[in-house]
């Protein structure tokens, strides 16, 4: 059991290491830049529509408390920004991610 | 990102972008700050009354936020707040960078309103009571997983801070970019400057639809970003010299409580 562990993390280690080298002997690492592309469009995109999810409970919500307590509007509209910020900022972090994959060459 | 983003009007030689345009920023808010309190007036006018606005609101804030003694912090978040607005708001204008929108320039805020709150939380209670804290309200075995954890999300404050900013104002950047790409001689406006048929009945219209949508909407959106995140800054960077200063109170409230 151990065993057949051990050769599959090697397994995993090894594979990009022996695609590497072979498209660095085939003289080409073309397959970077789609994949690049390709994991920052889906992951963003994942990401943006999860966060919709998010904003849009945080944001009914608020409307809701606002619309039940209209004397505190203000304290929970700054809740309410500061929640959105909040879960914006994962969002950002995926966008930062996708940033790097498609713009610094690698 | 040079392949979609134009450099701006003003560039030193050998020098970032983003330096220049921090130094313009701070240029313009050290001269407003001067011409408003050259000459003060009991009946304030003009730069002064503006400038006074904009400390009220700061001042109503604090007092909202941290609550009484709140006003001693005034010169870090007013400079952070009116700082990070300005950098936010030079990025719209074209020809001009936005500082904010590049990682250093507000990593180095993030970093300075980390320290700043440590500071704040140590000065108050000292160095070890403020350590004790982090390991929070839990039993005895758990509390140095507590303390791991309270640490990493510490250190992740910083990161956030840096990126929730870097990240708004990079991507407003690049959205527009691509709108303008879009929209010029090499997008839409192209297309319908060839004179093909296909040209005259997506091309035209569309230019005219982007530029009406970026008009009418991407740039209020953008304003109204410049004006949440430098708000949303500030209120972090109070809600964290909050928790260092409560951290305290509620120690000091602890204390004699365990007495009992």
């Amino acid at each position: 059991m151990r065993r057949t562990l051990m050769f599959a993390l090697m397994a995993v280690l090894a594979v990009p290491g022996v695609a590497l080298a072979q498209a660095a002997a085939a003289g080409a690492t073309d397959w970077v830049k789609p994949a690049a592309a390709l994991a920052a469009g889906l992951g963003f995109g994942l990401a943006a529509g999860l966060c919709g999810l998010g904003q849009g409970r945080a944001a009914g919500s608020a409307v809701d408390a606002m619309a039940r307590q209209p004397g505190n509007t203000n304290r929970i509209q700054t809740a309410m920004i500061l929640g959105l910020a909040f879960i914006e900022s994962l969002v950002l972090f995926v966008f930062v991610i996708a940033v790097i994959l498609l713009f610094v060459k690698s | 990102m040079d392949i979609i983003e134009h450099p701006p009007i003003l560039r030193l030689p050998g020098i970032p972008d983003h330096i220049t345009y921090t130094w313009i920023a701070m240029l313009v808010l050290v001269v407003v700050s001067i011409a408003a309190t050259r000459r003060l007036a009991l009946v304030p006018s003009g730069v002064q009354n503006f400038m006074e606005m904009v400390i009220d609101q700061f001042h109503q804030l604090l007092d909202e936020v941290i609550g009484a003694g709140g006003r001693r912090y005034l010169p870090l978040v007013g400079t952070l707040g009116l700082f990070i607005l300005l950098s936010n708001l030079m990025g719209l204008v074209p020809g001009l960078a936005a500082p904010t929108a590049n990682l250093n320039t507000t990593a180095a805020c993030a970093l300075i309103v980390f320290f700043t709150y440590h500071v704040i939380g140590v000065r108050k209670q000292g160095l070890i009571n403020y350590l004790k804290h982090f390991a929070g309200p839990v039993p005895g075995p758990l509390k140095p997983l507590m303390f791991v954890i309270e640490v990493i999300s510490h250190l992740a404050r910083p990161l956030s801070l840096s990126l929730r900013l870097f990240g708004n104002m990079a991507g407003g950047h690049i959205l527009i970019a691509i709108f303008f790409f879009m929209m010029g001689f090499d997008g839409l406006l192209g297309w319908a400057l060839t004179g093909s048929f296909g040209g005259l009945v997506i091309g035209a219209p569309g230019t005219i639809v982007a530029a009406a949508f970026v008009i009418g909407f991407l740039m209020p959106l953008k304003i109204l970003v410049a004006f949440l995140q430098a708000f949303i800054f500030c209120m972090l960077t109070m809600i964290y010299i909050t928790g260092a200063l409560e951290e305290a109170e509620h120690e000091a409230h602890h204390a004699p409580a365990g007495h009992h």
